[in-house]
């Protein structure tokens, strides 16, 4: 340090003159670029004055408006014309015979239909279960992958890998696995229990097969959970534990007064995801037990399935469609104004 | 209050040596400002006695305590952090109450509330009480940074540039109010800063870092007319003093390489000074007014007497009074 000094000694008198010297390259090149954007302001009214004397506002009508035609047809359209086939008899098999405007009938049978009711009740007992598991292990998971031992980030490749398989094959994949006789999860739980493996069947029993679901469900997407609640965690610096710290809050504290607070935003978010995605779920159940046995596990699309596609109910299904819609829409709504409320605390 | 004692502190981050070999006391009841250019360390010699940093030798010490090793917790400090480090889903009142809800602490809500108000008051935040911690502006964040540590009553007030983002107004304010906080408590405060005024109106001693070293610590005075070298006579007395050659003047002392010559060391006349210089430009701060001199091409400032009336391109003379005088590297020659 000491051999250094006289060099530096001539660099603490330049000082004085380096911030004028500075200050002026920047105003010029300040001018410069102001000139630039000038010229470009300038110029942008030609462009369109250019092509054939279309304003601004044609053009961007001319280039959204194949977006708009296409959202029409694949989605608007068919909503409304599910919306129309609700309030008549019209069934899709029999498309020849004269449909008739039945009014809110189907409407009024589909919420007195005891059937309905337990659908929808297999529904919530899937996506109220899949959503606490879920959140409850994909956020502890997220918290330890953050402490950032060695060797998270392959921890979070393997911890990934479920979320990235098609449903169709993880349906596929745990009926096997539920097998009684050679599945691995009777294996398993048979050799922590002592019970006998083939003595119970995930699928096949009444009482078994709604958690089987929830387990699969919560195999394949915990991954999706954790990774939202990791990005959560991840937002929060580090400099406001260091804070924490010196004012002398607990780990556990820290934790509750800050940690949760600032992720929960984000917990919120994976919540409200899958539980959507879990109001519609289809595949995997269809797959795994396709709604048995009995009705143990008809979730609501498979008993929509069934009538419009099994029955050819295309009236009475259609009506109940748009009941799901407005339930799953009416939901996430006021979540969200919850979320915004949380977020804007 | 305590006594903090920082024994031969050394810290590297990764190759870049951020503190080398820091001896300090600060004394119970005492301020200490630290004064240094940006990147010599400062901040981290803060961090390393609050123990958000392990020293990778060297000890520190509070109230007689070895605490090197302790976590943050464990050592009673206060600090208030560069970058403010506010609770942002919090409000301010509670960002200020925060250390003091620690649930070991059972502070009954009143007397949170009385003190969180009475220092909102000092800081003039009271009208922000309510606001998140995000919905203020710069000066204000500061502000409630600098009160989340005054609520408290901790062994060490460590403050980390407090001042740094309010306007001139509100910083003489709040110099001088923390100057009496601290004199009123009794408190030991180590405060970091760039700005001389502070430093030298506020510190019962300055000690100037350089590059990771502790230079000199002493009373602002002995610093200001006393510097152990050029770097330390550098970072007090505006304008800054001028480093000029030896060379250019006749019957300095032997082994001097640099003269070192604030205002008070420069007398201007017409003529019949040691040198010659010409006025290159004079700059009128308000006050006071800047006389930019070129001195055989070496560039002088030092204060203008407004009744002389120069102007640029004037022949002026000088004469050197009780200069200072370095070596070949930097260090004090003495007269
Ligand atoms: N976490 C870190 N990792 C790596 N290098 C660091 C880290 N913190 C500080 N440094 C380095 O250590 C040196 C001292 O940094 P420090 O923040 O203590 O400076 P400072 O004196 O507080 O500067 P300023 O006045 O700009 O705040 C710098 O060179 C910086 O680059
Ligand atoms: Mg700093």
């Amino acid at each position: 340090m000491r051999s250094g000094l006289p060099f530096e000694t001539t660099g603490i008198c330049r000082i004085v003159d380096d911030p004028g010297a500075r200050s002026v390259d920047a105003m010029n090149e300040l001018s410069a670029s102001s000139r630039i954007t000038y010229r470009a302001v300038m110029v942008r009214p030609g462009v369109a004055r250019r092509i054939r004397g279309l304003s601004d506002r044609t053009l961007a009508w001319l280039f959204i408006t194949p977006t708009i035609v296409l959202l029409l047809a694949i989605n608007i359209f068919p909503l409304l014309w599910t919306i129309y086939l609700s309030f008549t008899n019209y069934r899709a098999n029999r498309a020849n015979v004269p449909t008739i405007w039945l009014g809110a009938d189907w409407y009024q049978s589909i919420l007195t239909d005891p059937d309905i009711w337990a659908a929808m009740q297999v529904t919530a007992h899937f996506v109220i279960w899949t959503v606490v598991i879920e959140t409850v292990i994909g956020f502890g998971l997220a918290f330890l992958i953050d402490k950032k031992f060695r060797g998270h980030g392959m921890w979070t490749t393997i911890i990934l890998l479920p979320m990235m398989l098609s449903p169709a094959v993880v349906g596929n994949f745990w009926t096997f696995l539920y097998q009684p006789q050679i599945g691995l999860f009777n294996y398993v739980v048979a050799f922590f229990t002592g019970r006998d493996a083939s003595s119970f069947q995930m699928l096949g029993d009444v009482r078994l097969s709604p958690w089987a679901i929830v387990i699969v469900d919560a195999w394949m997407w915990t991954p999706y959970v954790m990774l939202i609640c990791l990005a959560g965690l991840r937002s929060i610096p580090d400099y406001i534990y260091e804070a924490a710290e010196v004012d002398r809050a607990s780990k556990w504290r820290q934790f509750w007064s800050i940690t949760l607070p600032m992720a929960l935003p984000f917990i919120m978010l994976a919540v409200l995801f899958r539980g959507i995605e879990n109001f519609k779920m289809f595949d995997m159940v269809n797959l795994l037990t396709g709604g048995g046995p009995g009705s143990t596990t008809e979730v609501a699309s498979i008993t929509l399935k069934r009538a419009a596609f099994e029955s050819w109910r295309t009236g009475y299904s259609s009506a109940f469609a748009i009941i799901l819609f407005v339930t799953v829409f009416g939901l996430a709504n006021i979540y969200v104004k919850a979320l915004n409320k949380v977020k804007s605390r | 209050m305590a006594e903090v004692e920082i024994n031969a502190v050394s810290k590297a981050f990764g190759k870049a040596q951020a503190v080398s070999g820091l001896s300090l006391t600060v004394g119970d009841g005492e301020f200490v400002a630290l004064l240094g250019p940006t990147g010599a360390g400062k901040t981290t010699a803060l961090r390393l006695i609050a123990g958000l940093e392990r020293p990778d030798c060297g000890s520190i010490r509070i109230d007689g305590r070895d605490v090197t090793g302790d976590a943050p917790a464990d050592r009673d400090v206060a600090f208030v952090f560069q970058q403010y480090s506010l609770y942002p889903h919090l409000t301010v009142f509670e960002n200020m109450a925060f250390a003091l809800r620690a649930p070991t602490r059972r502070v009954p809500e009143a007397d949170i509330r009385a003190k969180v108000q009475e220092v909102a008051r000092l800081l003039h935040i009271e009208s922000k009480l309510h606001n998140k911690a995000t919905q203020l502006s710069g000066g204000q964040m500061q502000r409630v940074a600098i009160g989340r540590a005054l609520v408290r009553s901790p062994s060490i007030y460590l403050m980390d540039e407090p001042l740094s983002s309010l306007d001139a107004k509100l910083r003489g304010e709040l110099r001088l109010e923390l100057k009496r906080i601290q004199v009123d408590l009794g408190a030991t405060i180590l405060y970091v800063t760039h700005d001389q005024t502070e430093a030298m109106t506020m510190a019962s001693r300055i000690g100037v870092i350089e590059a990771g070293r502790l230079m000199q610590i002493g009373s602002p005075r002995e610093i200001y007319e006393n510097p152990v070298n050029a770097h330390v006579a550098a970072r007090l007395g505006q304008p800054t003093i001028n480093l000029l050659p030896a060379a250019l003047f006749a019957g300095v002392p032997a082994g001097v390489e640099t003269i070192g010559a604030r205002t008070e060391h420069l007398t201007i006349g017409r003529g019949g000074g040691d040198v010659s210089a010409t006025v290159k430009r004079v700059e009128h701060l308000g006050d006071q007014s800047h006389l930019h001199l070129d001195l055989g091409g070496r560039p002088v400032v030092t204060l203008a007497d407004p009744e002389a009336g120069l102007g640029a391109g004037d022949e002026v003379s000088l004469r050197l009074n009780k200069p200072l005088f370095f070596d070949a590297k930097g260090w004090r020659v003495a007269a």
